[in-house]
């Protein structure tokens, strides 16, 4: 879809939405909302990654974030969307903190089980990373005991991968209607009820747009 | 838009607004309504209602999952001290902070948006009245001057707005925060209900449910408005006008009229005096996009660029009869900054209630009344504070240091983590001569003007009462039985409250005032100041629904004295 036919849409929801005042129907609006999801492509090309860097964070992703019964980090773009988030939104010294970080990973899973990451078997991949990450996770609960605030802690490699797949999975379409539940207008709110009463009972997805 | 063309050609109308905020809608509404042909000014670019960019879209619409970019934290780099304004679905509603430069003596969080509307579209929409109590504080604590006014003078004023721009909210009965005319409440759910019966029982101590600017039944006079769709989505304005906006509700209004002529990218300079006539006689205005100057005259003048704005013009309308600024025979013009102070308070994990959850996503949370100092009591400090809260159930974010990756992360994810409740203070920051702005005429911005600096800081009184504020949380949430209760007390700027006021205040004696109980410049009486410059003290409520209640009673009198003569 064009940006141009994603305005037009936008324009016309809009107008109906204030015609209509507060009449407007949540499952009307979603109709014509979730026409407008962008496609995570099959194929990516990093823009900031090298190849090789980025075949590593796909897999990492993958790891952190699987298909199940539903999709996983490399089926809904997160690789992609770590690279172009490494890219825009991080400061010099945090991108060069991930690049070297990622090395050092690969460094250690050499020195550990004699192979590079990626030319481990999968039994080992997943034990590698689940040390790696423990390690990382306990060492940052000291710092957020503390309060050190998010944003502030200066995650290696492995956090800031957990981080930002757990950001691009749960904000993609995906992420937030099949693994979360996600209504955009919910147009009433009811402030407790049986929890199984609430949409199918799953998370409610929203933004998540500051550090975590 | 109306636009009277022999009025335009010659550039003058009966009445001049400055700023389309929360009180430039709400004076271009009364004073049009009222008849009188009205030029309404805004330095930014113009903003119709439903014309709000990010309002409809969806969490994956935004590219990086919502966050700013590194470029945007440099540019918007003020704004992103708040926390939550710079994202990719609300950035566009506030300055450009390297655009708009100011000098901090010591910090300041000058928190703006520049656009038609202002700060009315990302305001936080709670709406609460001052009492007696606070119109008398001053004089009973002797503290700065009194104000010229008791609650009994501005309680018709409040029902005004109230009825026009429809808060939902719960009558209590307190005598320190006054019921207004309110729509049906919204719900508090089940542990929000949990802790305020603990307060009820062991502290009788008042909570309830947020008092805000949201329709929660239709409004018959504002039919383009519909009620709220609990999207909790504001801040990117409201498609459907359920919360009050200038643009979705006066300035509509206003337009209906005829009276109306708005010109967007009209930078006000300063406001001209005429010392034969002892009155305004208009404003120089710097047209933002094409750097023209130009020259409105009008019959009254009303200020409401927004606190620091209006001093800024006023600061730099210097003439024979007022060298130090316009109207500053007192020399408080500029001083006095208040605001309020938080990022202080406690928050705790609840146990229990797992069987329940809620759908919808309310825009709004629960309010603890001021209790300090009541009735008699003396703590360390004067005045007092309120609290505002919620409590949700805590989602996938909570997992980023948890054990679990692969499928039983997203399996987690996908689950309802454990309730969550938090509360922070909103405290009273005393009126203090030193805490003031001023012009810094070594730097100028892109249009020549000199920039503003601010030179602020909390006091002693202030941080007495934040050990109170956090204290006092982390006291109820443990009385309730909640767990892992966790105080914060962090490192704050004044400003960083967006409650900006005091910088012209109101008085009996214009020696030590800048305006008259009615806005009225003490020694210019066709200016009207009714943006948050005119407050004597602060309170510790959020100031908007005041700050309209004083515009329209301003707007009232002004035009009776029109008809008198006497303006």
């Amino acid at each position: 879809m064009s940006d141009h036919d994603l305005m037009n849409r936008r324009e016309v929801i809009q107008r109906v939405a204030m015609l209509m005042g507060g009449a407007i129907s949540a499952p009307a609006v979603l109709a014509v909302l979730n026409g407008c999801s962008p496609k995570p492509g099959a194929g990516w090309q990093p823009l900031f990654l090298s190849k090789e860097e980025g075949a590593m964070v796909e897999a990492v992703a993958e790891l952190i974030m699987p298909r199940t019964d539903t999709p996983g980090a490399r089926e809904v773009g997160v690789p992609a969307f770590i690279d172009v988030i490494l890219k825009d939104a991080y400061p010099s010294d945090e991108q060069a903190r991930f690049i070297s970080g990622l090395k050092d990973f690969d460094a250690e899973a050499q020195r550990v089980h004699g192979k590079p990451f990626l030319e481990l078997p999968q039994a080992q991949r997943v034990s590698y990373l689940q040390r790696v990450h423990d390690e990382a996770a306990a060492a940052e609960k000291v710092e957020a005991d503390k309060d050190v605030p998010a944003g502030e802690r200066k995650r290696p490699f492995v956090l800031m991968m957990k981080e930002l797949t757990l950001l691009g999975f749960f904000t993609s379409q995906a992420g937030a209607t099949q693994v979360l539940q996600y209504v955009a207008v919910p147009g009433g709110f009811q402030a407790c009820i049986p929890i199984a009463e609430a949409g199918n009972g799953k998370q409610w997805a929203t933004e998540a747009s500051l550090r975590f | 838009m109306a636009n009277d063309v022999s009025a335009a050609k010659d550039h003058s109308y009966d009445a001049i607004v400055i700023g389309t905020g929360i009180t430039g809608g709400w004076a271009a509404k009364e004073l049009t309504e009222r008849g009188l042909k009205t030029l309404v000014l805004d330095r930014g670019r113009d903003v119709k209602h439903g014309d709000y960019p990010t309002a409809t879209k969806d969490i994956w619409e935004f590219p990086y999952g919502g966050r700013a970019t590194d470029e945007d934290l440099k540019r918007q780099a003020v704004a992103a001290r708040s926390g939550y304004a710079i994202t990719q679905a609300s950035k566009h509603w506030f300055v450009d902070d390297t655009e708009h430069p100011y000098t901090e003596i010591q910090r300041f969080d000058w928190i703006r948006g520049y656009h038609v509307g202002g700060r009315s579209i990302m305001w936080g929409r709670q709406s609460y009245r001052w009492s007696q109590m606070d119109f008398e504080a001053n004089a009973k604590d002797g503290v700065a001057v009194d104000w010229p006014v008791r609650y009994a003078e501005i309680a018709p004023w409040y029902d005004h707005v109230e009825n026009f721009i429809g808060v939902s909210g719960r009558a209590e009965n307190l005598p320190q925060l006054p019921d207004g005319k309110f729509l049906p409440p919204m719900d508090l759910n089940c542990v929000e209900t949990h802790l305020q019966q603990t307060m009820t029982d062991k502290f009788k101590r008042k909570l309830t449910i947020g008092r805000v600017a949201h329709l929660t039944a239709p409004l018959a006079h504002s039919p383009q408005r519909g009620t709220c769709q609990y999207r909790n989505l504001c801040i990117r304005g409201c498609p459907y006008g359920a919360y009050f906006s200038s643009n979705s509700s006066t300035l509509p209004a206003a337009e209906a009229t005829g009276n109306m002529t708005l010109r967007p990218n009209s930078i006000v300079s300063e406001l001209i005096y005429d010392d034969k006539t002892q009155r305004a006689t208009g404003v120089r205005v710097i047209d933002a996009e094409t750097n023209e100057q130009l020259e409105f005259n009008a019959k009254v003048i009303f200020v409401c660029a927004s606190t620091f704005a209006s001093a800024h013009i006023m600061l730099n309308s210097v003439s024979k009869r007022f060298p130090n600024g316009f109207g500053n025979d007192s020399g408080e013009l500029g001083c006095n900054i208040m605001d309020h102070h938080l990022d202080v308070g406690a928050g705790a994990l609840v146990e229990g209630y797992t069987d329940q959850y809620y759908t919808g996503r309310r825009p709004n949370g629960f309010y603890i009344p001021r209790y300090r100092n009541l009735a008699g009591e003396k703590r360390s400090y004067i005045r007092g504070f309120g609290y505002q809260g919620g409590a949700g159930r805590l989602g996938w974010t909570r997992l980023m240091l948890d054990k679990s990756l692969g499928a039983e992360l997203k399996e987690k994810a996908a689950t309802p983590g454990p309730w969550y409740i938090r509360m922070g203070g909103f405290g009273e920051i005393l009126p203090n001569h030193a805490n003031r702005v001023t012009l810094d005429r070594t730097r100028k911005d892109k249009w020549g003007l000199p920039l503003l600096a601010f030179d602020a800081q909390l006091r002693d009184n202030e941080l007495k009462m934040r050990k109170d504020m956090a204290n006092d949380a982390a006291e109820m949430l443990a009385a309730a039985g909640f767990r892992d209760v966790k105080t914060y007390d962090r490192e704050t700027g004044i400003g960083l409250g967006i409650h900006e006021m005091g910088t012209a205040r109101m008085g009996k004696d214009p020696k030590t005032s800048v305006l008259n109980k009615w806005n009225q410049v003490h020694a210019c009486p066709n200016v009207y100041v009714t943006d948050g410059s005119f407050m004597v003290s602060s309170a510790c409520q959020n100031p908007s629904l005041t700050y309209m209640a004083f515009t329209v009673r301003a707007v009232d009198h002004a035009v009776g004295e029109l008809k008198r003569g006497n303006v």
